[in-house]
């Protein structure tokens, strides 16, 4: 059983947007640390790593590990009627198994939604071995990402010790976005050999807009025909990071 | 035909896209049956070529496993072999049956009841001999692997997909659960609108995942129980079951008392045509192998269409659009991966 109070409902909110690019129904830990979620969309391409330790609540109470499943979707409807400022409350009905959410600000909102039933399934961390880590403005991986969406719907992501390429081919038109070390969109770059692996776009323009809402600088890590690991640093302490499954050409 | 044992199985509804990149091993007989009962014209009559052979499970075959590639599945077929000597009374039954609806057809078709014709003519439904050759011969001109299992079709998909040879057996039998597949689909090869039986209503038939693990947690059993709840309410080796004990009845009995031998002394008419035991060791011990190669190929585009349109009457039109759809199914397939690949 638990409750737990976020001041400002704007924070919950992205994070629930962020969380809904990849599952219809998320599976959250509640443990006495703080607030969990691991889960990856139903064709497995994509995963979520989420965390949020007690201290970003302002309030958080749970005595022991509990798992609470929700339709994220309903979720984010009662947290959209939330203004600016105004704090939410979630808390877990013990006689009814269901989940209150409590909005407070300008008049009081007492919300309850059902939950669901918990996955049991334990999604390990990927084992790669990353040969470039590439530390990025938020939005101006949000804007390169547009650019190459403009003419196909994958795009190869190279890296050497000097750059980072992203390369759209489609049918008919071409796209190459450079980012130099040292730019104000690329603010670090470490690569341990040349890289390039290609990711599909829908997923990356997905999740880079959503997370956009919570982060400033993103941090990109991939190799060679690998997944793509993306963390989104947190305002406050939390994580957000992401995996991509790659898509490997075979000619 | 199966067991049912709908009532206790959790299931989780999912979307046909969602198994993009994933290996079905489709239990072949069951597909085929599902095409030959369902593809027929409004009064029952199956579809046919200019010599009078019928040609619904081609149709099925082809179109829909395409459906499935398109989407960028990769099915297996897996047909069945001998069947178990203890299923030999299940088999003349189901003749029985065929026998006695196909002199209540006659008797429709005289009458002009076309309903009535329709329902008795999916239920005379029969898979004969050339028309597995002909399933054969079209999976391999599409390139696709398909697999003779030595008995039981659903039990060998099920070992392949605990050898991790596929991901998912493809069945509308729960069976395959007892088989021990780890996850099955119901409802791939037939998804979408789909009219009622001797209604005039449609509904959409959604893909649906039941997995052995969840099963097992939910009930608070193991697969050996799962076994003994299935052979009280009947299986293809025992169909009748035990009169008026359904599957909630069964596993809360199982639960009770462990086993069925156990549970067996509190149950009223509790009669079997084989020794329980054996119809057991069917399921925990079927008839496998692992002598099976799985290869998709190219698909031979001139071969489909001079195998269909040539031979067996298909409109060489709709023959090609859909090898079109299978060829860009296939492209889509070939970069996609998944991040179970890196679980390691």
């Amino acid at each position: 059983m638990f409750k737990l109070k976020v001041s400002d409902a704007k924070l919950l909110r992205d994070m629930a947007t962020a969380i809904s690019i990849l599952v219809d129904e998320a599976t959250f830990k509640i443990e006495p640390d703080g607030m969990k979620l691991r889960a990856m969309d139903p064709s497995r391409v994509a995963m979520i790593d989420f965390e949020w330790p007690k201290t970003i609540f302002e309030e958080y109470e749970c005595a022991e590990p509990t798992k609470m499943c929700i339709n994220i979707s309903e979720l984010l409807k009662l947290l959209r009627r939330a203004g600016k400022d105004e704090a939410v409350e979630l808390s877990l009905d013990e006689k009814t198994g269901r989940l209150q959410v409590k909005i407070t600000g300008k008049y009081n909102r007492n919300f309850t939604m059902p939950t669901l039933e918990a996955s049991e399934e334990e999604v390990p961390t990927p084992k790669i071995n990353f040969n470039v880590k590439a530390k990025t403005t938020t939005q101006g991986l949000s804007q390169a990402i547009e650019d190459a969406q403009l003419v196909s719907d994958h795009v190869r992501i190279e890296a050497d010790s000097e750059k980072l390429i992203l390369n759209a081919s489609g049918d008919l038109m071409g796209a190459t976005i450079t980012l130099q070390k040292g730019s104000d969109t690329l603010l670090d770059l470490e690569a341990k050999e040349n890289s390039k692996a290609t990711f599909s776009l829908s997923y990356l323009t997905e999740i880079i807009k959503a997370a956009s809402a919570t982060s400033d600088i993103a941090t990109l890590e991939f190799s060679t025909d690998m997944p793509i690991r993306i963390d989104f640093q947190q305002t406050k302490e939390g994580k957000l990071t992401f995996f991509l499954a790659p898509r490997i050409e075979t000619e | 035909m199966g067991v049912n044992l709908r009532d206790i199985v959790p299931k989780t509804h999912v979307k046909l896209e969602d198994l993009a990149g994933k290996t079905i091993a489709i239990d072949a007989y069951n597909a085929l049956y599902q095409f030959l009962a369902i593809i027929r014209q409004p009064d029952g009559t199956p579809l046919k070529d200019s010599t009078g052979n019928v040609t619904s499970h081609l149709s099925g075959l082809l179109y829909r496993t395409i459906n499935l590639i398109e989407l960028g599945i990769k099915p297996i077929y897996v047909f069945d072999g001998t069947p178990p000597v203890l299923k030999h009374e299940t088999i003349e039954r189901r003749q029985q049956i065929k026998i006695e609806a196909a002199i209540h057809l006659e008797k429709a078709i005289a009458k002009g009841d076309i309903t009535k014709a329709r329902m008795l003519a999916q239920a005379t439904t029969t898979l004969k001999d050339y028309m597995k050759q002909d399933a054969h011969m079209l999976l391999n001109l599409m390139g696709l692997p398909w697999v003779q299992a030595p008995s039981e079709g659903e039990a060998q998909a099920a070992h392949m997909t605990k050898r991790g040879d596929a991901d998912y057996t493809a069945s509308q039998d729960y069976d395959s659960l007892l088989f021990g597949a780890p996850k099955l689909v119901r409802n791939v090869t037939i998804s979408g609108r789909r009219k009622l039986p001797s209604k005039n209503i449609y509904i959409d038939v959604i893909p649906e995942v039941i997995t052995l693990n969840d099963t097992l947690k939910t009930c608070e059993i193991t697969h050996q129980q799962l076994i003994d709840i299935a052979i009280l309410v009947g299986t293809d080796f025992n169909p009748d079951g035990i009169k008026g004990l359904g599957p909630k009845t069964a596993l809360k009995l199982i639960k009770q008392y462990g086993t069925l031998e156990n549970a067996l002394p509190y149950i009223k008419n509790a009669e079997f045509p084989h020794p329980p035991q054996s119809i057991r060791e069917i399921f925990l011990h079927p008839q496998v192998t692992n002598d099976y190669k799985l290869e998709w190929r190219e698909p031979d585009a001139e071969g489909i269409v001079n195998f269909l349109v040539r031979k067996k009457d298909f409109s060489e039109d709709r023959v090609r659009k859909a090898i079109e759809k299978m060829q860009q199914g296939a492209q889509k397939l070939k970069g996609k991966t998944t991040l179970e690949k890196w679980f390691g």
